[in-house]
């Protein structure tokens, strides 16, 4: 098991609702998880949460308990015996720059030569890395000259060359064109082979096809929790606003729920 | 107008980050140290020979834009109604010298090598970085500044025409600049967090400058000659 | 009655050309898309619109008169431009100065700017938001409020860049139906984007840019009908066209109330 909460509530500084309300649920290893809502129901609150980043980094309050890799995140021991072992992404690739790469090659280096790692294993996993995010032909431009979607995939191989246990990520396609969007989330059960993989996204209509396993929240709370055709099927996701547009069609057409996530789902269902 | 790192392989980039920034604060030193009203102005002779063969004239360009209204600022102060154009001469010099001396440091100094150049001398990482994001925090802010400049101008912001509307063009041009700079700082100790920056661990330097020969004999002469001139200045 | 003009336009920075020859005009209520891979140079266009570039050969003309001889300051007067990442424009202490910043620079009476920022807020459900400031809400929200801000502008051309990126369903239809909205009172739209729902429900024609050059400009439905078309720009074809494509129907609806009234016939018909 990757990460663990039991009755976890978290609250920003200043603010008049807690972010997270009560949450209980765990990730395991092997599992690509979509973690989805409305605008503001408390995913990328939840990453931050389960990296430690939440309340260290942002301030605030949380209850109950989290476990991390083993460790609670929250405490120094924790942070520390996670340095390094968690691949976070945040939905804004620029903030996230080291600032100290003149080349993309240096830039997704940043974080294994934080570890300490010898030069040699450095290099190849940084090749491996960049190869893998197809922005191998990158390596020598300044990072300050790329594109935003050139960027997020530079900094997903910067994540990577890490070789974390876990992955957290918040819409890691954000700045990226369909074609490209598409490339990385192919990707994302390779990432998952014996780790756990979360990715906190809008794009159902997309990750519905990939994605192992869907928890939504809203309002901080946790709604449901099951297979994507289960969750994102139901006629409250289509109430809600969270269900892929295949489903909204099949909704709108009067047919009775579930409905197909996907259009292969669609085919299957209603094909002669 | 460059202030801030410029990609480059010449005399400055090469030699270690350590000699530049000794030499920089050596030419400060020297500055007020050394006697005559001319020899601020040697100095900064002898910087802008150094900037040419360095390759980094822009930095002599960035100087001059800077200095000139300062000098003229000065010689009205000094020269016109206090009728002192030495002094005048004096206090010119002396900040273009300094300037020039700052600008060459910054245009040569890579960030990345300055901090494996100070974590190899045991500095800690996070000082370390600390020292190196200073550095780069004014070409940050100037090209944020220009990303905003250009969005509020799209809403019908003018810039130009009197005094009184130049003042109130700043708030909408600050404030996103301020409250732009501290959430990329929030965002940038998350970043640093997730990346190992705080993993304990010693970090293992990508590229480390080399410490030539040559780059220990500048910066150990620059030391004697500072020396020399203080002891001069309080001996005579 | 053209409210922009592109013509003959070529321009680069430094040797390489970025656009090539690009020739297109809009007329007032019209909604276009602007379509292509990244740095294929849709943001380039709209810097050209908005004067914060001017075109090495051709014109670009604004209701007529040409950009190259006026400033951005000017041209807001017409055309309001809404930035891919809100946080460069954001300043106001709450979302109601915000939201009127624009229009009070263009110089427009109190009484309308107050009338203009209500209207703004409460066509993206921000009103409640009005006292809040803008950095205390959450990034998508903060996307809503340039949008609106740019509407409060009243300008004859808007011109927006990835505005629904990062949005969930509930506020894309908001601005789906705001971009609809506008354009039936005769305020010409360009929207630079890669959803293509956004395309499908409310942007009628389709400008498409490969390598600098036009490669496409006519009806978006016909455009998101067509498979290799739609890839070699780097495209996915909205749900609705691949649904009805994969159940064998003839015709291919691209709007999603369409899709569904097709589904029922479809399977009615099945039995």
């Amino acid at each position: 098991m990757s990460v663990r909460f039991a009755g976890v509530s978290f609250r920003y500084p200043g603010a008049d609702e807690d972010a997270l309300r009560n949450v209980t649920l765990a990730f395991q290893p092997g599992e690509v998880t979509l973690l989805t809502g409305t605008s503001g129901a408390g995913c990328s609150t939840l990453l931050l949460t389960a990296a430690g980043l939440a309340p260290h980094v942002t301030g605030g309050t949380r209850t109950g308990e989290v476990d991390t890799l083993g460790v609670d995140p929250m405490t120094e021991s924790g942070r520390q015996a996670l340095a390094g072992r968690i691949g976070v992404l945040l939905a804004t690739p620029w903030t996230q720059l080291s600032g100290m790469a003149y080349t993309v090659h240096d830039e997704v280096a940043f974080g294994p030569a934080n570890l300490g790692w010898d030069r040699e294993e450095i290099r190849a996993h940084v090749h491996e890395s960049m190869k893998v995010a197809g922005v191998s032909h990158l390596a020598q431009r300044d990072p300050r000259t790329l594109s935003g979607g050139e960027l997020q995939r530079v900094m997903f191989a910067g994540v990577m060359a890490m070789a974390p246990d876990l992955y957290l990520l918040d819409e890691p396609a954000a700045e990226l064109d369909p074609a490209a969007a598409g490339d990385l989330y192919a990707m994302l059960s390779t990432l998952a082979l014996d780790r756990a993989v979360v990715v906190a996204s809008t794009d159902v209509d997309r990750l519905a096809e990939v994605v192992d396993r869907v928890v939504e929240l809203e309002h901080g709370a946790v709604v449901a929790d099951g297979p994507p055709a289960v969750v994102l099927g139901a006629a409250a996701a289509v109430e809600r606003g969270t269900a892929p547009t295949v489903a909204v069609i099949a909704h709108r057409a009067g047919v009775p729920p579930d409905y197909p996530t996907s259009v292969a789902m669609a085919a299957r269902r209603w094909s002669a | 107008m460059i202030i801030g790192y410029v990609a480059g392989e010449g005399l400055l980039h090469r030699a270690h980050p350590f000699t530049s920034l000794t030499i920089a604060a050596g030419v400060t030193l020297l500055a007020f140290a050394l006697p005559g009203t001319l020899s601020p102005w040697v100095l900064a002779g002898m910087l802008v020979v150094l900037a040419v063969a360095a390759g980094l004239t822009g930095a002599v360009v960035t100087t001059l834009v800077f200095s000139a209204p300062l000098w003229v600022f000065l010689g009205i102060i000094y020269g016109v109604f206090g009728t002192d154009w030495a002094v005048a001469a004096v206090y010119a010099g002396r900040i273009s010298a300094i300037l020039l001396a700052f600008l060459l440091a910054l245009a040569a100094v890579h960030p990345g090598r300055l901090v494996d150049a100070l974590v190899a001398r045991r500095v800690s990482f996070a000082i370390a970085y600390l020292l190196a994001a200073t550095l780069q925090a004014v070409p940050r802010l100037q090209h944020r500044a220009a990303t905003i400049l250009e969005a509020q101008r799209c809403r019908g912001l003018r810039t130009g025409g009197s005094p009184w509307r130049r003042i109130r063009s700043i708030v909408p041009l600050a404030i996103p600049l301020v409250q732009g700079a501290l959430a990329e700082a929030d965002d940038r100790a998350v970043a640093l967090e997730v990346r190992g920056a705080v993993s304990g661990c010693a970090r293992t330097p990508l590229s480390p400058p080399r410490d030539h020969l040559l780059d220990r004999v500048v910066r150990w002469g620059t030391v004697l000659v500072v020396l020399a001139a203080v002891v001069l200045r309080v001996v005579t | 009655m053209t409210v922009l003009a592109f013509e003959h336009v070529w321009f680069g920075y430094g040797l390489h050309p970025v656009l090539r020859d690009v020739s297109f005009s809009l007329a007032a209520g019209e909604t276009a898309a602007l379509v292509g891979r990244n740095g294929a140079g849709k943001t380039t266009i709209t810097r050209l619109v908005m004067g914060l570039e001017h075109p090495d050969q051709g014109q670009v003309t604004l209701k007529g008169e040409a950009t190259a001889s006026r400033k951005p300051e000017e041209i807001a007067r017409h055309a309001a431009y809404v930035f891919q990442h809100p946080d460069q424009q954001l300043f106001g202490r709450t979302v109601g100065t915000e939201v009127a910043f624009g229009s009070r620079q263009l110089g427009r009476p109190p009484e309308e700017v107050a009338s203009l920022v209500r209207e703004s807020l409460r066509a993206l459900g921000l009103e409640h938001r009005s006292d809040t400031h803008p950095y205390d809400l959450p990034p998508a929200e903060r996307k809503l409020v340039t949008l609106a801000a740019a509407l409060a502008q009243d300008p004859d051309l808007l011109v927006v860049d990835e505005p629904t990126q990062g949005l969930d369903r509930v506020q894309r239809d908001r601005v789906i139906g705001v971009m609809q909205a506008v354009a039936s009172r005769g305020v010409a739209v360009l929207a630079v984007t890669h959803d293509v729902v956004v395309v499908a429900e409310a942007l009628d024609r389709a400008i498409a840019i490969a390598d600098g050059a036009i490669a496409y400009d006519g009806p978006s439905a016909t455009l998101l009908c067509d498979e290799s078309l739609t890839e070699s720009l780097g495209l996915e074809q909205p749900s609705t066209v691949r649904l009805a494509m994969a159940l064998g129907m003839r015709q291919a609806p691209v709007r999603l109330q369409n899709a569904a009234v097709a589904l029922a016939r479809h399977l009615e018909a099945e039995g």
